[in-house]
C-alpha cells in the first residue's frame, strides 16, 4: 500500500513537473515561411475548384509573372482589383487630413523608407520586380497572386529580389549557410486555396524587418496561436484567419494604420458586405454593448473605453519578443578587422547590429493607454521639425472631450533616426543595394543619405545629425480570454493603468479632498458623539451607584 | 490586578498583531530590478556561478508557462534555482531539520508587476534560519550573505547571457545544470 502510494505521489509530481520544465524549451518557430498545410488546407476546404485540374497550371512555370497570366486566364478582373488596392498601389490618401500616406511616401523609425531601397523593402510588395522608380503598375502578370494564395508554405519572397521569389536554391540570410529552396511554382500554383494566416502573416508578422519587430500584436506566434494568445484566432478554438474579421471584397482588405477606426459606436454590429462599413472592428459583431446583463455596468464603459483596452492585458505574448527602441546613431561601428559584427543580449535578441544600431526588446509587454479618435498625422519627408523636441512621427489625436475619442491601448515605439540639422527635415538613408553608397555596404552615411535622399526628390544639405522618434502603434490583436481581461481593480485601484491618461476621473482612484473632508469630519463628529454619549453615560451610572450605596 | 491582567493580554494581543502584519514583510522582500526580466535572471544566474561556497545553478522555472498551456494568462515569472552543498550537506545529515529540504534549493523569484516595472522577490533566508536553532541558523546566516552577492548588479558589466536549463531526457525530475548537487 505504502510503495503503490508513494509511486502514485511520484509520478503525480513528475507530470506536474514536466510540463513546467518542458515549457522552457519549447520556443516558437520564428521562420517567415507559412506552415506547411498542403494537406490540412485540402481537408478543410469548401473550394468547388480543384486547381490541380486546371489545365492552365498543368506545366512548369519559369517565373512569377508566368505563373500569375495563367491565373487570369480564368481569374480576369483579380489584377485590375489587386492593383486598386494598398497593397499594389502603397499610397493611402488621408481623406481627413490629407496627407498621401502608404509606404511609398511615409518614413518611420524601423527600416525608415522604401525609397532607394526597393528590392529589398518590395520583398513585401504583392507584385513582382518594383526594383526602383520605373515599376509599372499597370502590367497586370505583375500582380503576385502565390503570395496570398499559396497553400503549401513554400514559396518565400526573399529581401533583395524586388519582390521575386528565389528561383535558384539560395543562401539566406547571406553567409548564414541556411539554404532557401527555390520553390516548385507549378506544384505551389495547383495548390492555391483561400488566404491564411500564414498567407498575411508571411508579410504582417515580419513587419520592421523581423519576426515581431513592429506591431507588438503580431508575431509569428499568432500563426498557429493557442487559446490564451488569441482567442478568435485559437488553432484549437474558434480558429479564425485574419480574413474572417478583416472581410475582404473585390481583393480590398479593410483596416488601416493610417486611418483607423477609433470609436465603431454609429455602426455597432452589422451584416457582412455592408459597404463603407469597417468590418474588422470589435463592434461590427459583438455590438456596442457587448457584455451580459449580469456585467451591464462593463457597458457603461464602453463609449470612452477601446474594448482592446481590457481585454489585451498586454502585447507580445506569444514567446517572441518585440522591438521597442532602435538607435540609427550608434549604426555603423566596425570590429578591429574592419567588419560588421552583431552583440546579443541576455535572451538571445540581437542587441546591435552594425547594420542598424542598437535596440531594445521586450515581450509581455504592458500597453500604454492614449485618447485616440482616429485621426493620425504623420511627419513625412517635407514635415518641417524641432530637434529639441521628439518627433512623433504618427501623432495620434484625441481628447476626453471631442465625443470622438477612446481611450486606446498603444505600442509606443522610440528610437533615433537622422534629420538634416540646415533644412530640419527627416532624412532617408539608402540602406540596401550592391552599390557603393549604400549604407550597409560601405556604413558611410554622407554617401548613404546623399543617394537615399536623391531618389525620393528630397533636399539634403549635407549637413546631418540624429533626432528622437517615437512611433505609435494601436494594439488590436492577442485578444485575451474573457478570465484574463483587465479587472476592476488594475484601473481603478492606485497606481492603475491609465494613471497617465489626462481627463478621467476614476471612482476609487481619484479623490474629491473637499468630499473626503466633509466625510472624514462626520466620521470624527461621530465618533466624538459616541464617545461623549458613552462616557456621559458612564458617569451617570457610576453616580447613580455612589447615591444608591449612600 | 484584573485591570494589570487585562492590560497585559490586550499588550501581547497587539504585539501577535502587529507581528502577524509584519510575518510576511520580515521573511519575504521584494525589491525592482534595473533591468528587463532577462536582463535580470541573467545577472543574478551569473553572480550565483561567481559567488563561490559551493553554489550552482539548479534550474530556471517559468511557472507562466504552465498556465499558458491552461489556455490563461499570468504576466511573466521566472523563478531561479540554485544550491550549495556547502550549505545543504549539514542540514540534510541532522534528522531533527532535514524537513527543511523542503526549502531547498534556493529559490529567487523575478517577475513583471501591473507597473510595467520588473521585481526581485527572495526569501529572507537569515532570519528564517534563526527559528530552527545556533546550526540552521549559522547556515542560513551564511546563505543570506551570499544572497546579498546574487543580488549586487554592476551596470558598468554587459549584459551576460541568461542560462536556459538543459531539459532532462528521461526520468530525471530536475534540470541539472552542472553540480547542483544536494538539493
Amino acid at each position: 500500500m505504502f510503495i503503490s502510494t508513494t509511486r502514485a505521489l511520484t509520478l503525480g509530481l513528475m507530470l506536474v513537473y514536466l510540463p513546467i520544465s518542458s515549457s522552457l524549451a519549447s520556443t516558437p518557430a520564428t521562420t517567415p515561411t507559412a506552415m506547411p498545410v498542403q494537406a490540412a488546407a485540402k481537408a478543410a476546404t469548401h473550394s468547388t475548384a480543384d486547381h490541380s485540374k486546371f489545365e492552365a497550371l498543368k506545366k512548369s512555370f519559369a517565373s512569377g509573372p508566368e505563373v500569375t497570366q495563367a491565373c487570369l486566364s480564368c481569374h480576369t478582373e483579380a489584377a485590375r482589383q489587386v492593383q486598386k488596392t494598398k497593397h499594389w498601389t502603397w499610397e493611402f490618401m488621408n481623406p481627413e487630413t490629407k496627407q498621401r500616406l502608404g509606404k511609398k511616401h511615409v518614413i518611420n523609425n524601423f527600416c525608415t523608407a522604401v525609397p532607394s531601397n526597393y528590392e529589398f523593402c518590395t520583398a513585401c510588395h504583392v507584385g513582382y520586380g518594383w526594383k526602383d522608380e520605373k515599376f509599372d503598375f499597370t502590367a497586370q502578370e505583375n500582380v503576385d497572386c502565390l503570395v496570398c494564395h499559396d497553400t503549401t508554405g513554400s514559396y518565400r519572397k526573399l529581401p533583395g529580389l524586388a519582390g521575386h521569389p528565389n528561383y535558384q536554391d539560395m543562401e539566406y540570410p547571406p553567409h548564414s549557410g541556411k539554404v532557401v529552396k527555390a520553390p516548385n511554382l507549378g506544384e505551389v500554383a495547383r495548390n492555391v486555396g483561400k488566404s491564411s494566416r500564414a498567407n498575411c502573416g508571411a508579410c504582417h508578422f515580419y513587419g520592421g524587418g523581423g519576426d515581431a519587430v513592429k506591431h507588438g500584436d503580431l508575431d509569428s506566434s499568432m500563426k498557429n496561436p493557442s487559446q490564451y494568445l488569441d482567442v478568435h484566432m485559437a488553432k484549437d478554438g474558434l480558429n479564425f484567419t485574419c480574413g474572417t474579421c478583416h472581410a475582404t471584397a473585390g481583393h480590398d482588405v479593410p483596416g488601416s494604420r493610417y486611418a483607423p477606426t477609433a470609436s465603431d459606436e454609429k455602426h455597432g454590429a452589422h451584416m457582412r458586405g455592408k459597404k463603407d462599413v469597417n468590418p474588422a472592428t470589435c463592434q461590427a459583431c459583438h455590438g456596442t454593448r457587448p457584455h451580459s446583463a449580469k456585467l451591464a455596468k462593463l457597458n457603461d464603459h464602453a463609449d470612452k473605453i477601446a474594448c482592446q483596452t481590457c481585454h489585451i492585458p498586454e502585447f507580445a505574448r506569444g514567446g517572441i519578443p518585440t522591438k521597442m527602441s532602435w538607435d540609427w546613431s550608434t549604426a555603423g561601428k566596425l570590429d578591429k578587422d574592419g567588419k560588421p559584427f552583431k552583440l546579443k543580449d541576455s535572451g538571445g535578441h540581437d542587441a546591435y547590429d552594425s547594420k542598424k544600431g542598437d535596440f531594445k526588446y521586450e515581450d509581455n509587454v504592458i500597453p500604454e493607454y492614449i485618447w485616440f479618435n482616429g485621426k493620425v498625422n504623420y511627419t513625412l519627408l517635407d514635415t518641417k521639425l524641432d530637434p529639441s523636441q521628439v518627433i512623433r512621427i504618427n501623432h495620434f489625436e484625441g481628447s476626453p472631450d471631442d465625443g470622438k475619442s477612446k481611450i486606446w491601448p498603444i505600442k509606443r515605439f522610440t528610437g533615433k533616426q537622422p534629420y538634416d540639422m540646415v533644412t530640419n527635415q527627416l532624412l532617408i538613408p539608402h540602406t540596401y543595394g550592391k552599390d557603393d553608397s549604400s549604407f550597409w555596404s560601405n556604413f558611410n552615411w554622407d554617401k548613404a543619405l546623399t543617394t537615399g535622399m536623391q531618389a525620393a526628390g528630397g533636399e539634403f544639405s549635407g549637413k546631418f545629425a540624429f533626432v528622437a522618434t517615437e512611433m505609435s502603434w494601436p494594439i488590436t490583436h492577442m485578444v485575451a480570454p474573457k478570465t484574463d481581461a483587465l479587472n476592476c481593480q488594475q484601473c481603478h485601484g492606485a497606481n492603475g493603468r491609465l494613471d497617465k491618461v489626462p481627463g478621467l476621473y476614476i471612482p476609487g482612484r481619484d479623490a474629491n479632498p473637499w468630499l473626503d473632508k466633509a466625510g472624514w469630519s462626520i466620521a470624527l463628529l461621530t465618533l466624538l458623539g459616541v464617545i461623549a454619549h458613552g462616557g456621559l453615560r458612564y458617569l451617570m451610572a457610576g453616580k447613580r451607584t455612589h447615591g444608591e450605596q449612600e | 490586578m484584573l485591570k494589570a491582567l487585562a492590560g497585559f493580554i490586550v499588550g501581547i494581543v497587539v504585539i501577535g498583531l502587529t507581528g502577524w502584519m509584519l510575518m510576511p514583510q520580515l521573511m519575504f522582500s521584494e525589491r525592482v530590478s534595473p533591468f528587463g526580466m532577462e536582463e535580470t535572471v541573467a545577472r543574478i544566474q551569473h553572480n550565483i556561478q561567481n559567488t563561490g561556497n559551493g553554489w550552482a545553478l539548479s534550474g530556471l522555472r517559468n511557472p507562466a508557462r504552465a498556465v499558458q498551456g491552461d489556455g490563461g494568462n499570468v504576466l511573466p515569472v521566472l523563478m531561479i534555482e540554485a544550491c550549495s552543498t556547502q550549505y545543504s550537506k549539514p542540514i540534510l545529515k541532522e534528522d531533527t531539520v532535514r524537513f527543511l529540504s523542503i526549502l531547498m534549493p534556493c529559490k529567487i523569484s523575478i517577475y513583471k508587476k501591473n507597473d510595467g516595472k520588473v521585481y526581485i522577490g527572495t526569501m529572507n533566508a537569515g532570519l528564517m534560519g534563526k527559528m530552527f536553532g545556533p546550526m540552521v541558523g549559522e547556515v542560513m546566516g551564511k546563505v543570506a550573505a551570499d544572497q546579498k552577492k546574487f543580488l549586487h548588479f554592476d551596470p558598468n558589466t554587459p549584459a551576460p547571457k541568461m542560462i536556459t536549463p538543459a531539459i532532462p531526457a528521461s526520468g530525471a525530475s530536475i534540470p541539472s545544470l552542472g553540480g547542483g548537487g544536494g538539493c
